[in-house]
């Protein structure tokens, strides 16, 4: 079972089908679209790791709009785009926009295969390092207690032994009643 | 990867120690192959003894701007650990602004603070926020001053360019901090420029004197000094207290401690966090 969800949204039956195919002989989870309002709406309303989405697209919601939508949903969302030879400048401006990739048609699926299989290692390394970082920050807050419980008593040990010094070297007060202070502070420290 | 020769670690790891003030421990040969061997393949070295004899005679001094940011750590966050955050908008910030603030409403309050590895900035930036958060539409009113330091320049350059990919900026941002002081910018995001205003940003070697700075009210010295041997830590923080005015705070790492290291600062509590004054 591979674990991303991918959501392919083209007009074209043939392009859709032959997609979803493909895609779930590699065990992807596939969803589709036949345009980009139900693009939109999918993801919306599921959780999508990749879209994989024709540039031109009939109506007003073209590769470009999903791009946009999808990474004001949610940061972590892959495009790639799927684009004739002809509108490959666009493709490139969509990169720019934050699309992860753009594939020409027609489809070479070793490439298709390839790109995918570097977002989901891609996806793991980052899954890795994010587990990495929670558990440091989990030790680093249990050693953070302790050493900040540690640096205060430090501290007011300190000023105990500041004020016993004092008294220590005061010799205006006489011997007996320096002896029974230093006893009163240090009786105070427990 | 290049292997480093146990005779070469002392020299190498003395070098590094020399321009930055960080210790290798010489035990770890991985860390010194893993941070320095592109760097020697780079440049043709066949030895970390060729590369340290290289970056010696490089009067440019672009092999050890290169070393130096290889082998400083710049994992930061915005909001690394939200206690400091949390003490300086509850506490530290309004004691200081009512420390700080004169008898003539026509005179502006004057707050310097300084981040002193500033790394790529999100330390500076999230106390930037903090402010522009407490202070909200009588900026005005206020002359924060908020300097951003670090060794390596490849961060200094980053730190005020204010530029952070989204793996950057995921953890600790809230979303609605995020939209209100980032611009979305290709697939990175850009910090506003009403926050960049507020920071300035240069490089500085902890370990040489700093005392042109001038003094500061709120000193951030976190997670730095652990690099550093405890000689070098106890002439650090003696330099910061030389440079924190006399009813000034600062501010450590969760982690770190002063015990033993500068007697000329005390611990304070407050909610889970800890921040250090000088002793009277």
């Amino acid at each position: 079972m591979n674990n991303l969800t991918i959501l392919v949204i083209d007009d074209d039956p043939v392009i859709r089908r032959l997609l979803e195919q493909r895609l779930l002989k590699e065990k992807y989870k596939v969803l589709l679209a036949e345009d980009g309002y139900v693009g939109n709406e999918t993801l919306a309303n599921n959780h999508v790791d990749v879209v994989l989405t024709d540039l031109m697209m009939p109506g007003d919601i073209g590769g470009i709009e999903v791009l946009e939508f999808a990474k004001g949903l949610e940061r972590n969302i892959e495009v790639i785009l799927i684009t004739a030879h002809s509108s490959i400048n666009t493709a490139v401006e969509a990169m720019k926009k934050g699309a992860s990739d753009y594939l020409e048609k027609p489809i070479n699926f070793t490439e298709l295969f390839l790109r995918l299989e570097k977002i989901s290692t891609m996806r793991g390394l980052v899954r890795n390092a994010e587990d990495l970082r929670q558990a440091m920050d989990v030790t680093e807050g249990t050693a953070a207690e302790t050493i900040q419980n540690l640096e205060i008593t430090a501290a007011s040990l300190q000023s105990h032994i500041d004020s016993i010094e004092n008294i220590a070297n005061n010799h205006e007060i006489d011997f007996d009643e320096r002896v029974a202070l230093i006893l009163k502070d240090i009786q105070s420290i427990h | 990867m290049l292997k480093i020769q146990p005779a070469e670690l002392k020299v190498i790891a003395q070098y590094i120690h020399d321009i930055s003030g960080i210790y290798l421990d010489q035990s770890k040969s991985y860390l010194f192959e893993t941070r320095l061997s592109s760097i020697a393949e780079e440049h043709g070295c066949n030895s970390y003894q060729e590369l340290y004899q290289k970056a010696r005679k490089d009067a440019g001094k672009k092999i050890e701007r290169q070393i130096i940011d290889a082998i400083s750590t710049n994992e930061t966050l915005f909001f690394r650990d939200n206690g400091p955050f949390e003490l300086l908008k509850h506490k530290l910030l309004p004691e200081m602004i009512d420390l700080r603030t004169p008898n003539s409403p026509r005179l502006k309050t004057n707050i310097k603070i300084w981040s002193a590895a500033s790394s790529t900035g999100q330390e500076l930036y999230s106390v930037a926020m903090v402010i522009k958060d407490l202070v909200g539409n009588q900026m005005d009113q206020f002359n924060f001053k908020l300097l951003g330091t670090d060794i390596s320049d490849s961060a200094v350059k980053q730190a005020s360019y204010g530029k952070y990919n989204k793996f950057e900026i995921e953890r600790g941002l809230p979303r609605q901090t995020l939209q209100k002081y980032f611009t979305l910018f290709g697939d990175s995001w850009k910090v506003k420029d009403e926050l960049r205003a507020m920071v300035n940003f240069r490089k500085l070697n902890l370990m040489l004197p700093f005392a042109g700075l001038g003094k500061f009210d709120i000193i951030l010295c976190r997670n730095v000094a652990i690099y550093f041997t405890l000689a070098d830590r106890k002439k650090l923080f003696n330099k910061l207290a030389d440079s924190l005015t006399d009813d000034g705070f600062l501010l450590i790492g969760s982690t770190e401690s002063l015990t033993g290291i500068c007697p000329r600062f005390v611990p304070k509590r407050h909610l889970r966090a800890i921040f250090y004054q000088k002793k009277n």
